[in-house]
């Protein structure tokens, strides 16, 4: 059994506790136990940086502080989250007058960043901690005809010194999927293109021309579903796509649900059946 | 001797009708450039492509391999064929830029929209002496704010790789963008020039970027254009621009942060577009079944020591908003009241007693729709 600290973000609280159920059960299936990090709070969203940057480093370093305590990893599946987690820690890790400055502040709290925890995301750490094998050994409803487009989102690939996969022609999800025994469409028009989530509420066009390009991409070449590590695109795709004039209406999953729903955990609490635009393959 | 097939994007205007892909075979060696100039020299001197220095100093060599965009000398040929596993390389020209020839593009256009960004020194008299036998000094400290930004060489490749670019015609891409920054944060530079600087930045599209980071993946200097745009954003709002709805998301995420330690996805859009239908359709909803409304996760025990440290560093440094305390106060007025039945509660008590939150959550998903 293999243990992690989860750090939630926003995308597994509120109207979305439901997405850690899902995940949390996922992950039992494949022996590993997640621990919520409970004290955390938001990463900052790449927004506060706009702000301060050292703001952002400095919740960040708590953050990751707070993994540390519980001498765990930290695992992070929302790709913004993870790549602002990953900056700040690049950030602490050589800037030592930085780390020592905010290691002054968090004391107050009885924390300290030590820069001891590794933080992992979905796909590194499914690649590298959990394995492709168990993954395939724990599929009891493989994903038999499901023609799945694989998108994994920005954050998990730029900048370079943050990227879990090799950027330019990353491998691990397809991998996952493949796992599943799902049929991986890797090659569309859009895959490359950013989801539009944070535009969502600076230039709201953007988000639509994005999705246009994407969901369109997705839906030419014939795919059931689209399949996503990051929490945000799939919120992009599932809930600002019906905002679109002409929505091409593509269900999208976010990858630990389908992962689930092949691990044999039904459909309903898998979450898949509670998309805006529904999931009818079976 | 190893080989690689590079598909080279072919057009002449003057004689082609529509552009094509020739097949060369090159030695894997070296670097993508080495292997153009192998074209050129053994194989095909027709072939047009721009380059100079071939050490990463001219910012001519410029293109893209299968869609991703590289700079030719700066990118080993082993790497290429590493990363796609033996497939077939397609060198395509600079994307978003007019073909003049192969892969030779027409820079014009970023150059004139770089333009509008004022990427000079508009010396201030009070700190740049008039005299021209008096020096103006740069001390190192200063260079810092804008050490990487200098190293720009005008390769465009963040220009090509952009997600702006691609959707927003007027987008003025991400190196004029780190050019106007650089002289932002120049103290030599006037007050009236960096206040224009700010005000043509927002009409060129600042709040247009994603924030993909591609920019910063594909630029072969280590300037970081999405962070320098963060920066500008910053100014924008300092400097009063807190119209646009980005600048709004900036002070949600501010106060509500440092009030909560999340932001609210519920007051989210009505606090940035003035949309209160979606936050009342959902409370509706939720008051029907007997659950009040909320989104905020409980209070973390150590809140108010995160609001310490979140105070101290915004007293000391240079800061985009000052935090808005009564509207955070009133943000703490709600957390008070709506916590005797908020919806983490009402979920924390479905856990404690061995049920699932699913059922509650899902009827209440099914509300929420898009808008
Ligand atoms: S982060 Fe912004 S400027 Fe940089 S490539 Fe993406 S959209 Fe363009
Ligand atoms: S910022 Fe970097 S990638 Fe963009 S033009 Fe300048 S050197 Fe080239
Ligand atoms: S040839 Fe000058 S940068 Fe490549």
């Amino acid at each position: 059994m293999v243990k992690v600290g989860f750090y939630q973000g926003c995308c597994f609280q509120g109207q979305d506790a439901h997405m850690f159920e899902t995940m949390k059960e996922m992950f039992e299936k494949i022996d590993v136990e997640v621990v919520l990090l409970e004290e955390t709070t938001c990463c900052g969203g790449n927004t506060i940086d706009e702000e301060n940057r050292k703001l952002s480093y400095a919740i960040n370093a708590r953050n990751i502080a707070l993994a540390e305590r519980e001498g765990l990893d930290m695992l992070v599946s929302c790709n913004t989250c993870y790549m602002v987690i990953a900056k700040a820690k690049r950030a602490l890790d050589t800037n030592k007058k930085l780390r020592d400055e905010i290691n002054a502040l968090l004391k107050e709290e009885g924390l300290e960043y030590r820069g001891t925890s590794r933080i992992y995301h979905l796909l590194d750490f499914f690649r590298d901690v959990v394995g492709y094998d168990r993954i395939r050994k724990a599929v009891k409803r493989p994903l038999k005809g499901w023609k799945v487009a694989a998108y994994y989102g920005c954050h998990v690939l730029y900048p370079k010194e943050i990227a879990v996969d090799n950027s330019d022609n990353p491998s691990s999800l397809q991998e996952i999927l493949k796992a599943l025994g799902a049929e991986v469409i890797d090659e569309y028009e859009g895959k490359d293109a950013c989801c539009g989530y944070h535009s969502f509420f600076t230039d709201k066009s953007m988000t639509l021309k994005k999705l246009n390009r994407i969901l369109g991409g997705v839906k030419k070449v014939g795919a059931d579903i689209v399949a996503t590590p990051c929490p945000l695109c799939f919120k992009s795709f599932d809930i600002y796509q019906t905002n679109m004039e002409n929505s091409p209406k593509v269900p999208s999953s976010f990858l630990p649900e389908i992962m689930a729903y092949a691990f044999g955990i039904d459909k309903e609490k898998a979450g898949l059946a509670h998309h805006l635009i529904k999931v009818e393959k079976e | 001797m190893e080989t690689a097939v590079l598909q080279v994007f072919r057009y002449d205007p003057e004689k082609d009708q529509t552009p094509y892909y020739k097949e060369y075979e090159v030695p894997v060696e070296g670097t993508l450039l080495n292997a153009l100039l192998y074209i050129k020299d053994n194989l095909d001197p027709t072939l047009a492509f721009r380059a100079f220095c071939r050490s990463e100093v001219c910012g001519s060599c410029s293109m893209r391999v299968n869609g991703k965009t590289k700079l030719a000398c700066k990118t080993p040929m082993k790497e290429l064929v590493e990363t796609w596993k033996g497939k077939p390389l397609r060198i395509d020209p600079l994307n978003h830029l007019k073909v003049i020839k192969d892969l030779v593009v027409d820079i014009d256009k970023p150059i004139e929209k770089m333009k509008t960004l004022i990427p000079w020194l508009v010396p201030d008299p009070r700190v740049v002496p008039t005299d021209p036998m008096h020096e103006s000094i740069i001390y190192p400290e200063e260079m810092e704010a804008y050490k990487d930004q200098i190293h720009c060489m005008l390769c465009f490749s963040c220009y090509s790789a952009c997600e702006a670019v691609e959707d927003n015609d007027r987008y003025r891409g991400p190196f004029a963008f780190s050019k106007a920054y650089r002289f932002q944060v120049d103290r030599r530079d006037i007050e009236t020039a960096k206040e224009k600087r700010i005000r043509y930045a927002i009409s060129g599209g600042l709040w247009s970027c994603v924030q993909c980071q591609k920019c910063l993946y594909v630029c072969p200097k280590g300037v970081k254009p999405a962070e320098d745009i963060q920066n500008l954003r910053g100014q924008a709002v300092k400097k009063g621009f807190t119209d646009k709805p980005g600048a709004k998301k900036l002070k949600h995420f501010v106060d509500w942060i440092y009030a909560t330690g999340q932001i609210n996805r519920l007051y989210l859009p009505e606090e940035v577009y003035g949309n209160r239908e979606a936050r009342e359709k959902l409370t509706k909803a939720y008051t029907e079944m007997g659950v009040e409304v909320w989104e905020v996760p409980k209070p973390t025990k150590g809140l108010m020591k995160f609001r310490d440290i979140y105070l101290e560093i915004l007293s000391k440094e240079d800061k985009a908003l000052d935090l808005d305390f009564s509207h955070v106060r009133k943000i703490d007025r709600m957390v008070s009241e709506i916590f005797k039945a908020d919806i983490c509660t009402i979920i924390d008590r479905a856990h404690e007693e061995g049920r699932s939150s699913r059922g509650l959550i899902s009827k209440l998903k099914g509300l929420l729709g898009g808008k």
